[in-house]
């Protein structure tokens, strides 16, 4: 539905957008001369509705921005400084590995891995960390992409407050409750386990 | 043979200028990201786009762009004899390789690097044009995935019989032993991106026959869009948009 009165139109791969001198190039378009001609164009590369953006009012650059949205909603991908949630799967001595499931708010489709070094778990007395009584196997853990990493993993890092282990499970199954930012209980068996806990909360 | 009668019909009564039916539907396979059905006449193609996902063979990964993989087959009953060896003999080997490299040139490749995009297309019957329809096909499935393209690549061939070129080969037609071009070109962008012929033409009719293919594309071309609004509009209705 049209809004603000923005008349929004649909459009298909290597439609003409506009000239490239009035418009910038956003999601889902691109600039390529037009024709045999040497003016660049701005066509778009997918199919859906086009939208415009105006500029902030204080880049140098006041061309509005056009871009086109899709319909098929791709699954989201972690990139550096983005905030994943993630499930520990291995946990070693130098490195933990975890599967991440979500970036930002939305789920991934398909799941992406993570490293978690030792010198990332926190951010005071980076080479006194004992992993295993940092992360277990199991727990949930929010942290931050550090970046894209090597061939096999992401770079993640849980040094700030709010990062860290968000949910865990006892060895008695029971689903733990933070104490403090170093250790969590079972409120089954009152046994108390080390992690690196996040702080939850304003 | 009579393949252009004094009338000016063909075999199968239309005229020379004039291209099949054409038929076309997106979203057959629901697993696919993407996917259609293309039918020119009484060839029928299905196309299955997935990606972009993760490199399966390491050391075909491009730090720059995207993988693009194709693979041709033909279904067992979609010639008159069931046929042995549905992929992995020479044509299909070579069709594949064809539609990557058309597909190839324009999809905006470098927009996902380190990631792969695969190209299934299946011929389900098939009466002559079948690398054409196959490119079509592949086109709107991968329009359908939502993979960024430079424009819309759309294919027709044209051949040349009784001194008439003739639009849109059927199998007959094409087995006639006359010349067969298959052109593929990119409408808005005006650019031939796949132009292959068999058999001999003389070098002054070439010219003629590759614009009609070219006609023939840009008439494709516009039925797609069509096509792909409607799909959009519908999927748009669907979510309350």
């Amino acid at each position: 539905m049209p809004e603000e009165g923005e008349k929004e139109e649909m459009v298909t791969p290597g439609e003409v957008l506009g000239k490239a001198a009035d418009l910038k190039a956003g999601k889902g378009a691109y600039v390529a001369p037009y024709r045999s001609s040497e003016i660049p164009y701005v066509f778009s590369s997918l199919t859906g509705l086009r939208h415009t953006l105006t500029p902030p009012s204080d880049s140098p650059d006041q061309r509005p921005t056009v871009e086109v949205i899709g319909h098929k909603a791709r699954g989201a991908v972690p990139e550096a400084g983005s905030v994943v949630i993630a499930r520990v799967t291995k946990v070693m001595a130098k490195t933990a590995s975890a599967d991440i499931m979500c970036v930002g708010t939305k789920s991934v489709r398909e799941k992406f891995t993570g490293v978690i070094r030792q010198q990332d778990v926190r951010a005071t007395e980076i080479d006194k960390v004992d992993m295993h009584l940092s992360f277990r196997p199991g727990d949930i853990v929010r942290a931050v992409v550090l970046s894209l990493g090597d061939a096999r993993a992401y770079y993640l890092s849980t040094a700030k407050n709010e990062l860290g282990v968000v949910s865990a499970n006892s060895t008695a199954g029971e689903t733990m409750v933070p104490i403090s930012w170093m250790e969590m209980q079972c409120p089954l068996t009152r046994q108390i386990e080390q992690r690196k806990v996040a702080k939850v909360g304003s | 043979m009579e393949f252009v009668n004094p009338e000016g019909l063909r075999l199968d009564g239309r005229r020379p200028m004039e291209m099949r039916q054409l038929r076309a539907e997106i979203g057959a396979v629901a697993r696919a990201d993407g996917s259609a059905v293309f039918e020119m006449g009484n060839t029928k193609v299905i196309a299955a786009v997935y990606g972009p996902r993760e490199v399966q063979n390491k050391s075909q990964l491009s730090n720059d762009q995207a993988l693009v993989r194709c693979e041709y087959t033909m279904a067992n009953f979609s010639t008159g004899d069931r046929k042995r060896k549905p992929k992995g003999d020479r044509r299909s080997t070579e069709i594949s390789l064809v539609i990557r490299q058309t597909m190839e040139a324009c999809i905006l490749t470098h927009l996902m690097p380190r990631s792969q995009i695969d190209i299934y297309v299946q011929v389900l019957q098939a009466d002559g044009g079948t690398r054409s329809a196959c490119i079509n096909a592949a086109t709107l499935a991968l329009a359908d995935a939502g993979i960024p393209m430079r424009d819309l690549v759309t294919s027709c061939s044209a051949g040349y019989l009784n001194s008439t070129p003739l639009l849109d080969l059927n199998y007959l037609e094409d087995s006639a032993g006359g010349p067969d071009v298959t052109v593929g070109f990119l409408p808005k962008l005006d650019k031939v991106t796949l132009l292959q012929m068999d058999a001999k033409l003389p070098v002054d009719i070439v010219e003629n026959v590759m614009q009609l293919a070219i006609e023939g594309c840009k008439a494709i071309a516009t039925y797609i869009r069509e096509v792909l609004l409607e799909n959009t509009k519908q999927l748009e209705y669907r979510r309350g948009l």
